[in-house]
This record gives structure tokens, sequence and C-alpha cells, in this order.
């Protein structure tokens, strides 16, 4: 049983990867080793405020979150970011409003020795493009890749992508040179109040409710690009692991079910499965096609 | 996030009140909170999230929590023989107070994180006086409070050296105050950003790390 997996030239010692605004220091620090790379919260080039509460809402097996991207910004970023070294690679996060923004941010995180990776997260409004999403439209995708892996100067870059045009915008990162796709971000979700006959919150839906519409953009995205996928939505459990793996993912982030779940037990139940059916982690990856 | 499985040793009704007692070692700062759930939510995920609560109490290597049935999840925990329980996490009160007597006040009935509090500042021989906000179905909690007293509004705190209270509400202007807030958690480590409050000064605090105790004046909505 081996749970090495290679991902964009890195050896990740497991495949688990936390996803992006869901492990904070101290939950990176309590993870003892489970995790393959550390992936802390996007940052932006100036410090975020985030959104007034609530923040939140409960679903069946699962949740609802509206943070607004709240970070102290790039540079107080970087000032912080050794809380973040556990002796793995180190990703980070990344947003901004315009493709400059995003190239700005990988040129000034490319030139630090800490960081492995970069990871753009595209579920973001693109000001220059009227305020659609920029993994809405697969030019805004390309666009915005390109900018950011020439800014990288040869550190892999990332496109984290929603569920929708999941396929699309994984083609449109993969000819713009990114290194591999995080598949997906969380669902566009809505919470009334009936009581009060009012919105109680507008946000994005993670955590096991969204497993299935993960895994089919993985599924998908697996037969339309050649570069690594990032599995990531409602991953829970061992089986889940191996489920996105077999769906084609490299590696797999999780992300609320750190807030619910010890993730040394994740590792556990995925080392157990290997061990039952005589695998590596490497031979999942794709094996359900 | 790291949860303990736990037996509930012994349950009690005081009005509309339950106290739950489980085993714990180690130590508690008054004010800090705990994360519990059903231990059926494990693998159900429904509820998905833990539910955060004061710790009540912790003597003998017994922790007690008080709660009050309020939707599912309360409901659930509140009748489950084994609960999954989360270390004690966050920011307490810091009875670190000027000479002179001080009062303790709970809104609405948020009495939970003063009980432990009122321990330890009796165990320190600080003269208080607990006032209490409770509707009728919470009046038996007395018996955990002796001496407390019953109000609809605090009245005239100017008198006091410092004020511990639990529940948002306005603050005597000029004596030092301390205020537990509850907000809505997912992670209850810090990771998530979901458990904001905001801040005097603009910007939001975490209630679960940097709360769920607060000097009031740092923020925005008393
Ligand atoms: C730091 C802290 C300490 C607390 N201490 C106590 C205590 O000692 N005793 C006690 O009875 N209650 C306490 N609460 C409130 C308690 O957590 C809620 O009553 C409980 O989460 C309600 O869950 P539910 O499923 O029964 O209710 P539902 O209304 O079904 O809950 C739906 C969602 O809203 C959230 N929610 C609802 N009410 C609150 C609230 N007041 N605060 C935070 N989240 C809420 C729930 O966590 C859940 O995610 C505390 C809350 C916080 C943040
Ligand atoms: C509270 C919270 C904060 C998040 N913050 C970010 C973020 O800063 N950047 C990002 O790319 N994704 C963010 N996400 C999305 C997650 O990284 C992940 O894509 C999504 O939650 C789906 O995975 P899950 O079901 O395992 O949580 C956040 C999710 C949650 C629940
Ligand atoms: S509950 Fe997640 S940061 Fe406070």
């Amino acid at each position: 049983m081996d749970l090495n997996v290679e991902l964009c030239g890195l050896r990740l010692h497991t495949p688990l990867v936390p996803a992006a605004g869901t492990h904070g220091k101290e939950a990176v620090q309590a993870s003892e080793g489970v995790y393959g790379a550390v992936l802390p919260k996007t940052v932006t080039p100036q410090p975020r405020t985030g959104n007034p509460p609530p923040r939140l809402a409960e679903t069946p097996a699962g949740m609802i979150n509206s943070i607004g991207l709240q970070n102290p910004g790039v540079e107080r970023f970087m000032e912080e970011l050794d809380a973040f070294d556990t002796g793995v690679p180190l990703f980070v996060s990344v947003a901004g409003e315009t493709a400059g923004d995003y190239s700005l941010l990988c040129g000034r995180l490319a030139a630090d020795d800490r960081v492995r990776a970069i990871e753009l997260n595209l579920s973001c409004p693109n000001v220059e493009r009227g305020g659609l999403y920029f993994c809405a439209v697969p030019a805004s995708v390309e666009e915005v890749v390109a900018a950011a892996v020439e800014a990288a100067g040869g550190k892999p870059v990332l496109a984290k992508l929603a569920s929708e045009g999941a396929v699309e915008g994984a083609q449109a990162a993969e000819r713009a040179g990114a290194a591999a796709v995080t598949l997906i971000n969380t669902l566009p979700a809505l919470a009334v109040d009936a009581r009060r006959r009012e919105v109680r919150l507008r946000g994005g839906l993670s955590g096991p409710a969204i497993k299935p519409v993960a895994l089919r953009a993985v599924y998908e995205a697996f037969r339309a690009v050649g570069i690594p996928i990032l599995g990531c939505g409602g991953v829970a459990t061992g089986t889940d692991v191996a489920e996105f793996m077999l769906a084609g993912a490299t590696a797999v982030q999780i992300g609320s079910a750190g807030f619910v779940r010890d993730p040394r037990e994740i590792l556990r139940e995925f080392s157990g499965y290997l061990r039952e059916t005589g695998l590596d982690a490497r031979d999942l990856i794709g094996a359900a096609h | 996030m790291r949860f303990h499985r736990v037996r509930v040793e012994s349950r009690e009704r005081l009005g509309s009140y339950r106290v739950l007692r489980y085993p714990w070692e180690g130590d508690v700062e008054p004010g800090q909170f705990v994360l519990i759930r059903a231990a059926s939510q494990r693998t159900s995920f429904d509820p998905f999230l833990a539910r955060p609560f004061s710790v009540y109490d912790l003597r003998g290597g017994v922790m007690s929590v008080l709660l009050e049935v309020r939707g599912r999840g309360t409901r659930l925990i509140a009748s489950s023989e084994e609960i999954e329980v989360s270390a004690p996490h966050g920011r307490g009160y810091r009875p670190d107070v000027p000479a002179g007597r001080v009062a303790l006040i709970a809104r609405e009935g948020k009495v939970a994180p003063l009980r432990l509090l009122y321990r330890r500042l009796q165990e320190r021989g600080v003269d208080h006086d607990i006032f209490l906000q409770l509707a009728a179905a919470q009046v038996p909690i007395l018996r955990d409070f002796p001496g407390a007293r019953v109000v609809d509004d605090f009245g005239d705190l100017s008198g006091y050296a410092a004020v511990y209270a639990s529940g948002p509400g306005a603050v005597p202007p000029g004596i030092p105050c301390q205020v537990a807030v509850e907000e809505m958690m997912a992670c209850g480590e810090g990771s998530c950003y979901g458990c904001a409050v905001p801040l005097a000064g603009g910007g939001y605090a975490r209630a679960c790390v940097e709360g769920p105790v607060f000097e009031a004046r740092e923020l925005a909505w008393i």
C-alpha cells in the first residue's frame, strides 16, 4: 500500500490536500502529516473585511457560506506564511478582480521559495467583463490563466473551477498552460427564512450534499483534459477519497468535512481501503473509466 | 476538528434548561465553549454541524453544559446517550479586575457562561452580585446561582468595578465590561471565518478564537 502521488512534478506523501478557506493554521498544525500539501485561505491583493453576518447556514448534509474572502491581503499574508510550514509542499490560493490582479499575485508568490504552487480561485467576479465569474466564461479562464502562468515563472498554476462549465473551463485552463485543475468550488445556493419571509443567506453550498455533482465534474473533465485534476466537493470519508480518484482525481481536497471530522480518520479509512484492495493510491486515478 | 466520544453520565432538568454531564480530563476557563453533537451525526451528517455550548461547570473530572432545546440539533443532543465533544475552545472571561465589587449579568436567560465564572470568583473571594434576566420557565436555574437576583432590566450598574455580561445589550459607560456572545459557528477553531462579530473599529473578529468573550467596548453592536 503506497499513499504517494505525484502532482505537477511534486511528490505528495498522501493524496489529501485541505480545500482553500477551510483549514486555518490551527487546523493545519493539528492535522499531523495527514495532508500531502497545505493550502491556506484565498489571498487577495488588498485586505478584505468580508461580508456582514450571518455568513453561515446549515443544510441537509452540508452548509452554505458567504464569507466574502476575508483576508489580510497578500503582504500581511506573506509575513504569516511560516505558520503554514509543516514540511509538506505549500500551495497558495489567490483571487482578484482582473487578470492583472492574478498576475500580480502570482508574481509576488512565485518569488517566494516557500510557495510551491499557486491555485487560482476563479469563482470571483471579473470586473472587466461585466462582473461575470471568471470561471463562467472559458475566454476569461484562458486569459487569466495565461497571465498567471506567465507571471508564475515556471511554478505550477492550478485553476479552480465551478461545476457549471467545468469541462470547457478545464480545457481553456489546459490551453493556457495550467498545470492542473481543481474541481469544484461551492455551488450557488440560497437559504430562505420562512418565518421572517426573507432571504437568510445567499452563498455557496458545500459538504457531502454536493459530492455527486463534484464527482461528475471530475469524471467528465478527466475525459476532456490531459492535466491532473484535484477533486473537491463533499469529501468526508476514506471511501469518498477513493471514489474521486477512481473518477479521475490525482489528489483530493478536504473542505467542510474538516469541520466535523478529524482528517486523520479520513486518511486511516482511505489506507484501509487500499490495504483491502491491495492497490496503491496512484493505481486508482481514473480507474473507473 | 477532533471530537471525543463520551457517555452522558447524567441529565437533569431545571425548568426549561437541561444539564448534561460527561467525563472530561483537562482544564477550562470560564466563558470557553465546546462543540457537541449526537454520536449518530458522525456518520449521518444530519445535522451536518456540531453545536456550540458554553462550559457550565467542570469539577472532579465531570464537565457540565446547560442547554435549552431550540431546534433539531439541540433536541437530538438532549436525547442522546452518547455524544461527541470537542475540547474547550476560545477566549473566556479574564477576571483580572480592578479591586471592588463586580456584577455578573445574564441577558435573556443566557446564564451558562456565568456559572463557572461565579464559582471561580467565589474561590478567590471576589465580592460580586449576580443579576439574571429569566423567563418564568427558567427560574429553577437559581438553584445553581445562590443569591442571584432575577431582574427585568439591570438598572444602574455604575457602582461596580467591573461587569461580566452574557448576551448582547447596552453596557454601562465607563466600567470595564466583558461580554460573551453567541454567533453561529461551523469549524469552531478559526478556520472558516463564519462566526464574524462586527468590531467598533471596523472589520470583524471570530467569535470562536478572539471570543466568545470580548471587551464590550471592542464590539460594534453594543
Ligand atoms: C459560544 C456559544 C455558546 C453557547 N452556549 C450555549 C449554552 O450554554 N446553552 C445553550 O442552550 N445554547 C448555547 N448556545 C446556543 C446554541 O449553540 C444554539 O441554541 C444551538 O446551536 C441551536 O441548535 P439547534 O439545532 O437546536 O437549532 P436550529 O435553530 O435548528 O439551528 C439551526 C442552525 O442555527 C444555529 N444557531 C441557532 N441558534 C443559535 C445561537 N443562539 N447561537 C449560535 N448558533 C445558533 C445552529 O448552530 C444551527 O447551525 C451557544 C452558542 C454559542 C455560539
Ligand atoms: C467556509 C468556507 C470558506 C471557503 N473559502 C474558500 C476560499 O477562500 N477560496 C476557495 O477557493 N474556496 C473556498 N471555499 C470552497 C472550498 O475550498 C471547497 O471548494 C468547497 O467547500 C467544496 O468542498 P467541500 O464540500 O469539501 O467543502 C470555502 C468553503 C467554505 C465552506
Ligand atoms: S466558527 Fe469557523 S472561524 Fe469561528
